[in-house]
């Protein structure tokens, strides 16, 4: 299988360890990864919210590129996942709108069809590649509990994305119970990040990931697991901001998906991953040395 | 953008609203604060005819639980964002939208990081590949993002 591979600029230029556990695993699993040129997917609540036109047709000449090189995209990023999905249907269900960002992307030499999707590695790993195939790649259970947040953009809307439940999303679930890991069920479950509005009213923003931190730490986690990297950003650094505007005391580690998974397939270079989070977690990369240590001192 | 159409639009969008509140009860934003009541939002915009230029309608999270619950399939999102749309062609963006855009028509992408190479060799990545600013340029001046970006600008000066 082969995308062309979207990080989005939130893991690309933030939480380039994200995007290292996704190309690592991505090779394990046979799944080739083409880089392109790609601008900003737009972000919905600024370039969408600044300018619908503006929007669609910077997002059509993404799916353009994909299609001028013949490849389905394939993000990490829920937020690129929501933007281009919800722009293919908006340019493809009215010819008006095909006709529209065809006149502007013939100025800069380019055209689009649509002819080619978008997934998000959560419908990769589940969807296409399946939870079974994937638990044959599982050298090493995590044995950890963890609550799940699959986020906003990946559940909604539901008629276009169809990811999973939008109101009880399972999937991400059984994904992190193929690893040995152990999902608990926690009030507001879909509940936003806060991210979406931070641009906009900070002091809100934080307040609402007060209420999703407290319903999260309420079932005593290990974790956080979560499959969209502005979501990581909130949980993880936003916590810390958290603690000093309302006087809590947050410290839940937070695992991106692929990050889990990497670590349950034991691959090579994960100490270097796990050591771009801020909030230190409870799993370490165990290198093959130190697992043949450990056998020897088994036996 | 005819701004008199997208109004007239979006109020047709919102008119079959009975102002049940579940949208009020899902939101994230006016569970903290009162500053957003997408109910109100939508009453307002079937009342009076009108956007209020209060400002309010930027805070939307755009997390759409509003119109995964409407039971009258009313499409919040959609609504607030086009009075968005309508407030950014006024002068109104909030200063932190305005940078985005800004980044963008410089970069092409919003996101910005120092060091960014270093950072990614790090994780032995490839090196980004970045998309011809010429174009975005070209794409956000013929959607009028740069006209838009202008009136912004008049406005601080009027300011």
């Amino acid at each position: 299988m082969k995308y062309a591979f979207f990080p989005g600029c939130t893991i690309a230029y933030w939480l380039p360890f994200i995007e290292k556990s996704i190309r690592l695993v991505s090779a394990e699993l046979g799944i080739e990864l083409i880089d392109l040129p790609f601008n900003c997917c737009p972000e919905p609540n600024t370039v969408r919210s600044f300018s619908s036109e503006s929007w669609l047709v910077l997002a059509a000449r993404n799916l353009a590129l994909a299609e001028e090189n013949g490849l389905d995209i394939l993000t990490g990023c829920t937020g690129c996942l929501e933007s281009l999905a919800l722009a293919k249907h908006e340019i493809e269900s009215k010819p008006e709108n095909m006709e529209k960002v065809n006149q502007a992307l013939e100025s800069i030499g380019m055209s689009y069809s649509g002819k080619k999707s978008i997934i998000h590695m959560h419908q990769l790993l589940y969807d296409i590649i399946g939870i079974d195939k994937i638990g044959e790649h599982v050298k090493r259970s995590l044995k950890i509990r963890v609550v799940t947040h699959s986020g906003c953009h990946l559940l909604r809307p539901y008629n276009i994305l169809q990811a999973d439940d939008p109101e009880a999303p399972i999937k991400l679930d059984k994904l992190v119970e193929i690893l040995g890991i152990e999902p608990l069920d926690y009030m507001d479950k879909t509940m936003c990040c806060g991210t979406g509005t931070r641009r906009a009213n900070r002091e809100a923003s934080f307040a609402i990931l007060r209420e999703k931190m407290a319903s999260m730490t309420m079932v005593e986690p290990d974790a956080a697991v979560v499959f969209c990297p502005s979501c990581f950003t909130s949980f993880e650094s936003g916590q810390k901001i958290v603690n000093r505007m309302f006087g809590t005391n947050y410290r839940l580690p937070v695992y991106y998906y692929t990050e889990l998974l990497a670590l349950a397939m034991e691959l090579s270079e994960m100490d270097t991953v796990l050591s771009g989070h801020r909030v230190k977690g409870p799993l370490s990369a165990i290198s093959p040395e130190n697992r043949n240590l450990n056998q020897t001192v088994q036996s | 953008m005819d701004l008199n159409l997208e109004l007239a639009r979006i109020i047709e969008e919102a008119r079959p609203c009975f102002q049940c509140g579940i949208c009020s009860s899902s939101c994230p934003v006016y569970r903290v604060t009162p500053e957003l009541n997408p109910r109100l939002a939508i009453d307002n915009l079937i009342q009076k005819n009108t956007i209020e230029p209060s400002g309010r309608e930027w805070a939307c999270a755009l997390c759409l639980m509003c119109e995964q619950r409407c039971p009258t399939g009313v499409s919040l999102a959609h609504i607030l964002i086009t009075m968005k749309n309508i407030s950014a062609q006024r002068g109104g963006a909030p200063s932190s939208v305005i940078e985005a855009i800004h980044s963008l028509l410089s970069l092409g992408v919003i996101a910005q990081s120092s060091g960014l190479e270093k950072k990614r060799s790090k994780y032995n990545l490839p090196q980004l590949q970045l998309p011809d600013h010429d174009q975005i340029k070209k794409l956000l001046e013929l959607t009028g993002a740069i006209d838009i970006l202008e009136s912004h600008l008049k406005m601080e000066e009027i300011e």
